[in-house]
């Protein structure tokens, strides 16, 4: 490592341990749950897998097996040490294979992810018919987010440390057989399951898997035959169960087998049988193999028996599907005047995104912004935008005929609303590692300067020279440097000047030279009569132009002309075309034409487009439960809806009951000292610590927990519970709290409390952080915690200037050098971003200044300490430190704060989204910061459901390994320039494996790990274009709707026909055809204790309370949309058949909702 | 028609100087022949008796019934051979109920050549038809929560008035005071039906006043028939209560049902009616020549006595009954279906008196009850002057009650009973539990959609001479306590979707009941 990166970690490691130590003293002294911080730090995967896992010695073994030995080999090493008691203190064989298990699952999964805590429920040995024992392990649902290998290889090691105790094999019954079949057919068919086994293959599984998979009951179908079978608990599916068998072992047989191969003790010689597909018939295979490769609108070869036509991928419109209303389309699939495909790595780009030119993201209404989410017809599925404004913008013919290409976003805002055709929607800057990614073949790339230059330099020019020259600008020369060059050194034209003549047919072509042959030349100007076709044909070229009412002025024509095979004079220097020219493409590109006529080589300039659409906005908010709540303090229903703490403080229900006394469930703690019971963290009698206390809900003994932390009554053969109903008298410590921070009721407006607790303990959290919160405006996560949601987006490198922070600044936190080397002096030189490194965007800026200053006060009054950021702007954030989490994760890692975007987004370094394990298609996380987790964390909030121990951090990275992140970031290039070969392979659509360019994971493990990624393209800004999305700028959805379709008019590459078509058909039709549905079969639902119920009662009123009943879908949500939808289908020209359908259902809602005797059909009715 | 016969067997047995119970009018009204059958029961009347029972009847009848050849299956449907169409569709030629009527020479419908015998256009003057139970032009609901509230109130008066004979209803509230160990009886819409632990069943039984728990042990022989309970039926329970009172021991179970000594009512003269239904003009899959070919048929001599078409709705294949529906269409607009439809149709005699009512596929509200085709769609549908009702209707035919309904319960139905009590295969078992529990869509909720009316529509309030349902596109014909229930087949053949969940339609069959007799006979035209 660099001795520089080893500074930036240790920086931020010493701030860490700083933020840890005040921490560390606040909590040992407050009412908190547990007197120490509870989030600790993992300094690797190893340390995460031993935390996340609680187990000791994990993370010692684990380094010591990585060094060695691939990590699912070590998974494998570290179960013979949990079967020979070497690491973990299982004393019974099932713990054993139990902590073997959930380390496998750990390790398989960097750490990061909730599965190996909240996936695999337990593990226990079972009785088999003969009598031996046999294991079973119980999944739980998030099993999910291990994914299927890991899922896979969970049952395998399973096995292997039961073959090492000596259990013997699952001897499954074959009614347990016949349930398997039923309930994962039943699971996919409720739930849905990424490879669907067939019923065979279920039971081959189930009757040859050596482990008995079972599970937690998951959702409320039943299976119908097979029930109350003698070993499986449930008549419920057991989705865990279902997902290890199905994407694990069903879809991972070859994974597996790699594995079982090697080993001696285990032999899984069924999983061939599985492979082959020979279970049963031999037709197995055959489907599975087309269910994997349903898509088959992905590329194809250019067809090779056609030669008569350009090398092409196929278009492809699963990106269309589901197409919702308000959300727009850019561009139909690989239409002109679409999105044209540019190959680069801009500077902030990395993995799963694509950049637009701002110009662009005006033009469209506003719709895209920085961080918007689109469905990309390829190379992957979405993509999260980003600005680039060193590619080419849109072209766009205004109200008064001009035909301009816009290439700045100031200009693009000032004829925005001029904009009556958007003839073509721009550059799409993608790179190449996006396609290693996706393992999708190369598309022909467009012509651009970075291709052209390298055929320049091969030619006889010399480009040197010319790139010295201060006359000549390589990348834009004047018309006449572009042709001489073209014509004498035998290159192709300079891409500024080639125009899109595989999109003019031969006839327009031909159409066209002749109005060349009657044009002239005016004022400089070339003048052509203007007709329809001439008119069409220089739009479909991008010709820039304007027009008057009988002519068409092209400022820029040498160009155009001379492609043609016209003198300068405009003589036109061939006679026809051939057979060929014309049969090229079936006649519907020119570019053998031009071949043909052109006195220089002429390229392709956007053969690839690129059909998109909007996905899901960008997004920067608070995160806040709903609703939001201030502090972890159960106060019943005696705060009214608002859940309002002041107001339960004064509640009475009668004239006799003492205002304030609410009954809830609380836990019951011992304290540590003096033994005094309190439900508080901090012992009111002597100030120390409490820890619950557990009592035997049957006979009342008091319990003590295990060394499993499990608590039991060994006379009633219970569980223990540490949670009594108890009498709280809210107004004394609502007062209490208030006077101990010295705070007074007038500086905040609502402190808002929760219902009860969801926690095992039901421990709440010390009045006092609710009401500091309530007082800066921050509100709680469910584990106490303040966070903040953006929207990932990755960046490689930055400029000081960009994030409104100095250059002062920017040396402080370690930066010294530009990307070329020299010092940084100026605030506009490009520095390479440091991992850890993140943007905020301003909202989170604010947030988090909020969050900071309640912390600041938490410590000084509420611990008694001193302030720990004394921050009053957000410059002063800078520096700082907050965790990055993403949700279904428990890793929280630590990020420096380096500057902020008006873009409302978080930007950070690639590797630091991976390292959270994102990408950036519009996925979005949040941020905290340190100190507030490190103070109001605590498990013991943490809800005690499947699930609850996701989303919170139970453990944190300090430093990014790159070799621990998510490797789909590894694919990212970081290159300065892709070779001439791979401009060349695009045509040949060759696999990307094929084109060497540089990816990240080459310098994974070297001392270069954290540098040298270099980009192609720049930026001049990381937020560029609109700030939101209209999207969210825009009211209601008819609103939006609206926005949606006047933009699929204006846009040239969209249809807008198809467009309305889709809303309807995806979203208005499914939105009627649905809730009309669910009107007819609807629950009910009492509006005074929310009791439901599946029908109506009889009696008509709540059997519960007596309250009113009524519909939980009423008439209003489901006609909402019926209007729109028709007036819609009309006014965009939809098929018949879908204005008849919706007709028919116009006619279904008056039939349901009008009374035949009592028609009202109209005001004339009433005059 | 009925009340007259009454009247004349009451006069009748009077001049013979007997009185007679209600039971036994209406079973000597539903004989063939009710002037014999009086003759015979008073012929065999106990010396000393001056009333003629129903009990006696039905003595008099079964001992007649030992060497009488109509219908030898009425009391045990699934029991015979001829009526189970398990059998593989390859052997399906003509089925029928009855093989004394079925001459082998019978293969009509696969010689369109034989053109010498001619149907003669029949004398509508005999034709009598009379529709109820329609919501045409009735709905009133305006879908509030109130409208739910009455058609579920309305169904359980009507279904527990058909069980309060049989126990003696104590409301759930009373229940609910009562000291526990003593016997209890209620009648209750079922809540809740689900598993216990130790895997007993747990009934939750609900009337006007509240619900109640009633305990099915497993191990009970009424265990068996928790199965075949769907949600929201009406049933009654006996038993007896806990010692704490807080649950009922259930010992029996009660369904509304058909009597078993309920009498089909015929016709007075020898008349057929054709029951098809699922025609799907306007699907990919339409089979346009097996419906040619019934069509020819009917113009035949054999049909003669064929005077009447019911038809059990989807006419047409319809428009966005599923996602992507246009690509499997051969008619993409659906007036252009009905007016193919109409079209078909006219291929029909002239002289027959056509009924239909709609279905899922149909462009009508898919709640039920559904109302008939509105004005536009009549109009196109306007040939033979055919009668359009609501699904379901009762079309009273020359004195034989048939109830039609489309039967989008059935999926239900076959979905939640097991496998020996309905199946696909055998889709009228599913039609006897419709009848047993006196409702033909009982389960609320799941995929069946209601529309809230002022009275429950779907209460099977008058026992049918014969029930008539379609929708599942299986033929199926047999009889429950004397009523004729048929599920016609198709006119489509096996759709992609059907491929893919293994449903192999009957396409092309027309079950041909004789109105005189009831018997059926499935012709195919395929």
């Amino acid at each position: 490592m660099h001795e520089e990166d080893e500074r930036y970690f240790e920086r931020i490691e010493s701030r860490l341990d700083e933020a840890f130590d005040r921490a560390e003293r606040a909590r040992s002294t407050g009412g908190d749950p547990r007197p120490e911080v509870e989030i600790p730090v993992a300094k690797d995967m190893a340390d995460r897998v031993e935390n996340i896992l609680g187990i000791p010695g994990v993370a010692e073994r684990v380094r010591e097996l990585e060094e060695r030995m691939s990590r699912e080999e070590a998974a494998l090493a570290l179960a013979e040490d949990f079967a020979e008691g070497r690491v973990g203190e299982y004393e019974t064989k099932d713990g054993k294979i139990e902590g073997a298990v959930r380390t496998a699952v750990a390790l398989l999964t960097e750490g990061v992810v909730a599965a190996p805590i909240e996936g695999i429920d337990r593990v226990e040995l079972l009785e088999n018919d003969d009598g031996t024992d046999c294991v079973r392990v119980f999944y739980a649902g998030p099993i999910r987010s291990a994914g299927g290998t890991a899922q896979a290889l969970s049952v395998l090691v399973a096995d292997y440390t039961r073959a090492l105790l000596g259990v013997s094999e699952y001897q499954a019954r074959d009614d347990e057989i016949e349930r398997y079949a039923e309930e994962v057919g039943l699971y996919d068919k409720t739930t849905g399951l990424q490879y669907s086994p067939k019923d065979k293959e279920t039971k081959f599984i189930a009757r040859n898997c050596p482990i008995m998979l079972d599970g937690e009951s998951t959702g409320d179908a039943e299976v119908s035959g097979f029930r109350d079978l003698e070993r499986v608990d449930t008549n419920n599916p057991r989705g865990g169960m279902c997902l290890v068998l199905a994407e694990g072992i069903a879809l991972k047989a070859p994974k597996i087998q790699r594995y079982t191969r090697e080993l001696d003790e285990i032999d899984w010689p069924w999983l061939q049988d599985l492979i082959d597909g020979t279970i049963g018939e031999g037709d197995e295979v055959d489907e599975t193999d087309a269910g994997d490769e349903g898509d088959g609108d992905e590329t194809a070869d250019a067809e090779p028996d056609e030669p008569a036509g350009p090398p092409r991928v196929e278009p492809a419109t699963k990106f269309l599907r589901d197409l919702i209303a308000g959300r727009p389309v850019f561009s139909h699939p690989s239409r002109p005047g679409g999105f044209r495909l540019r190959y680069g790595r801009a500077r902030n780009h990395g993995f799963a995104t694509g950049g637009v030119h701002p110009a662009t993201m005006h033009i469209v209404d506003d719709f895209l912004a920085t961080g918007t989410q689109i469905k990309t017809e390829r190379p992957g599925k979405a993509h999260g935008i980003i600005p680039v404004d060193t590619i080419e913008g849109p072209t766009v013919r205004l109200a008064n005929g001009e035909v301009r290409r816009i290439d700045d976003a100031a200009e693009a805002l000032e004829v925005q609303n001029g904009v009556e055709k958007i003839i073509d929607a721009g550059e799409y800057l993608i790179n190449f590692g996006e396609f290693v990614e996706n393992n999708h073949p190369l598309a022909p790339a467009s012509y651009t300067f970075e291709w052209w230059i390298q055929e320049f330099e091969d030619s006889e020019a010399n480009v040197q020279a010319l790139a010295d020259s201060p006359r000549v600008d390589l990348e834009s020369p004047t018309v006449e440097e572009a042709l001489d060059w073209a014509v004498e050194y035998n290159a192709p034209l300079h891409p500024n000047y080639t125009h899109l003549w595989h999109d003019l047919s031969t006839t327009e072509f031909e159409a066209l030279a002749e109005a060349v042959d009657e044009g002239t030349v005016k004022a400089g100007e070339l003048e052509l009569t203007r007709t329809q076709v001439v008119r069409e044909a220089l739009e479909t070229l991008l010709v820039e132009h304007r027009q008057t009412a009988e002519t068409l002025s092209i400022p820029e024509w040498r160009a155009l002309v001379a492609t043609m095979g016209f003198s300068e004079e405009l003589t036109r220097e061939w006679a026809s075309l051939s057979e060929e020219a014309h049969a090229w493409d079936g006649g519907n590109n020119a570019m053998r034409a031009v071949a043909e006529v052109a006195p220089f080589t002429v390229r392709e300039r956007a053969p690839t487009r690129i059909g998109n659409r909007m996905g899901r906005p960008e997004k920067s908010e608070k995160r806040e439960l709903s609703p939001a709540v201030h502090t972890l303090f159960p106060i019943g229903e005696a705060g009214g809806s608002q859940r309002d703490v002041a107001k339960a403080a004064r509640y009475a229900p009668g004239m006799r009951d003492t205002p304030g006394e609410v009954e809830v469930s609380v836990g019951r703690r011992e304290c540590e000292a003096c033994g005094s019971h309190t439900f508080r963290g901090d012992c009111p009698d002597c100030g120390a610590n409490t820890f619950p206390h557990y009592e035997c809900p049957d006979c009342g003994t008091e319990l003590e927990p295990d060394e499993a932390g499990r608590v039991e009554c060994a006379r009633c053969e219970i569980e223990g519970t540490s949670v009594d109903r108890q009498v709280l008298d809210l107004d004394e410590i609502y007062h209490d709290a208030l006077s101990a921070i010295d705070e007074r009721e007038g500086s905040f407006e609502t402190l808002k409390g929760v219902k009860g607790l969801t926690s095992s303990h039901k421990t709440p959290e010390p009045m006092e952080k609710g009401i500091l919160r309530a007082k800066h405006g921050v509100s709680a996560f469910k584990d106490g915690t303040v966070r903040y949601d953006m929207t990932d987006l990755p960046v490689t490198s930055v400029r000081p200037e960009e994030l409104d922070v100095s250059v002062e600044e920017f040396r402080r936190l370690g930066y010294h050098e530009d990307i070329e080397g020299t010092p940084l002096e100026h605030a506009d030189q490009l520095v390479e971003l440091k991992v850890q490194d993140i943007v905020l965007s301003d909202g989170a800026a604010e947030h988090l200044l909020k969050t900071a200053d309640f912390v600041d006060e938490l410590l000084e009054d509420y611990y008694g300490l001193d302030p720990f950021y004394d921050v009053s702007e957000r410059e002063e954030l800078v520096g700082e430190l907050v965790f990055g989490m993403a949700p279904h994760t428990s890793a929280a890692v630590v990020g420096r704060v380096v500057g902020f975007t008006s873009a409302a987004v978080g930007y950070a370094h690639p590797y630091f989204h991976a390292s959270k394990r994102r990408n950036c298609d519009g996925d979005e996380d949040c941020v905290m910061l340190l100190m507030d987790g490190l103070l109001n964390f605590s498990k013991e909030y943490l809800p005690d459901k499947r699930g609850g121990q996701m989303d919170a951090p139970l453990v944190m990275s300090s430093r990014i390994d790159p070799a621990e992140i998510d490797d789909e970031a590894h694919n990212m290039d970081v290159v300065e320039r892709y070779p001439l070969e791979f401009y060349e392979a695009t045509l040949e659509l060759a696999d990307p494996g094929e084109v060497d360019i540089r990816l990240a994971e080459e310098s994974v493990g070297t001392a270069d790990q954290y540098r040298g990624f270099a980009h192609t393209h720049d930026t001049s800004n990381i937020a560029l274009g609109p700030d939101l999305s209209a999207y969210k700028t825009l009211g209601s959805m008819m609103e939006k709707m609206d926005a949606q379709l006047e933009l699929a008019r204006k846009l040239r590459a969209v249809d807008e026909t198809d467009v309305a078509e889709r809303v309807i058909e995806y979203h208005f039709l499914p939105d009627l055809i649905g809730n009309l549905r669910a009107f007819s079969s609807q629950e009910t639902r009492c509006l005074s204790c929310g009791k439901k119920y599946r029908r109506m009662p009889l009696s008509g009123e709540c059997r519960d309370c007596g309250g009113t009943v009524n519909l939980t879908v009423h008439e209003g949500s489901v006609s909402k949309y019926m209007d729109t939808a028709t007036r819609v289908a009309e006014e965009y020209g939809c098929r018949e058949y879908t204005k008849q359908r919706l007709k028919i259902l116009d006619r279904s809602l008056e039939s349901v909702f009008e009374n035949d005797k009592n028609k009202q059909s109209g005001i004339a009715d009433f005059m | 028609m009925p009340g007259e016969t009454d009247r004349r067997i009451i006069t009748e047995l009077a001049a013979r100087g007997y009185n007679a119970d209600r039971e036994a009018v209406t079973l000597l009204a539903s004989e063939a022949d009710p002037d014999d059958a009086l003759e015979r029961a008073v012929e065999a009347a106990p010396p000393d008796a001056f009333k003629i029972t129903g009990e006696h009847l039905r003595e008099v009848f079964e001992a007649d019934a030992r060497d009488s050849p109509r219908d030898p299956t009425a009391e045990t449907p699934d029991s015979t051979s001829n009526t189970d169409p398990s059998i593989s569709p390859a052997e399906l030629e003509d089925r029928t109920t009855d093989s004394a009527d079925t001459s082998p020479s019978e293969t009509v419908g696969d010689d369109p050549t034989r053109t010498t015998d001619e149907r003669v256009p029949t004398d509508p003057e005999h034709r009598f038809v009379e529709i109820v139970g329609d919501i045409t032009g009735q709905s009133t609901g305006t879908g509030e929560y109130s409208d739910f509230v009455t058609v579920f109130r309305d169904r359980y008066e009507r279904l527990a008035g058909k069980l309060r004979g049989r126990i003696n209803h104590r409301p759930a509230d009373a229940i609910q005071t009562m000291p526990g160990g003593g016997d209890a009886e209620m009648i209750g819409m079922v809540n809740d039906i689900r598993s216990t632990a130790g895997g007993h069943w747990l009934i939750e039984l609900e009337d006007t006043t509240g619900v109640f728990p009633c305990l099915v042990m497993k191990d009970r022989e009424i265990a068996e028939l928790v199965g075949e309970i769907v949600y929201d039926e009406v049933i009654a329970v006996r038993g007896t209560l806990a010692d704490d009172a807080g649950i009922l021991f259930t010992d029996e179970i009660f369904f509304p049902d058909v009597p078993h000594t309920h009498q089909p009512t015929t016709a007075d003269r020898h008349v057929q009616a054709a029951l098809i239904s699922d025609v799907h003009v306007g699907s990919q899959e339409f089979a346009e020549e097996a419906w040619s070919r019934f069509a020819d048929w009917l113009h035949t001599a054999e049909a003669q006595h064929v005077e009447y078409l019911l038809l059990a709705g989807d006419m047409v294949e319809g428009v966005g009954v599923y996602p992507n529906q246009d690509e499997e269409l051969s008619i993409v607009d659906i007036y252009e279906q009905y007016e193919a439809f109409a079209e078909y149709l006219k291929e029909v005699p002239g002289d027959l008196e056509i009924v239909m009512i709609p279905g899922n596929h149909d462009a009508v509200r898919l709640a039920e009850p559904q109302p008939a085709f509105d004005e536009e769609l009549r109009e196109i549908m306007s040939a033979h002057d055919a009668r359009i009702t609501g699904n379901p209707s009762t079309v009273t035919i020359e004195g034989v009650s048939v109830l039609m309904y489309h039967g989008m319960s059935l999926d239900e139905i076959i979905a939640d009973l097991p496998e020996e009590k309905a199946s696909y295969d055998n889709p009228e078992k599913a039609m006897y539990h419709l009848l047993k529990k006196r409702h033909v869509a009982p389960k609320y909720g799941g995929k069946m959609r209601i529309a809230p009316e002022e009275h429950d529509y779907l209460v099977i309030d008058d026992v049918p001479d014969v029930f008539h349902t379609g929708h599942v596109h299986k033929l199926g014909f047999g009889t429950y306590h004397n009523v004729t229930a048929i599920n016609s087949g198709c006119w489509q053949e096996q759709t992609e979707f059907q491929k893919s969940v293994n449903i192999d339609p009957d396409v092309g069959y027309a079950p041909i009941v004789d109105l005189d007799t009831l018997d059926v006979t499935a012709r195919k035209f395929t």
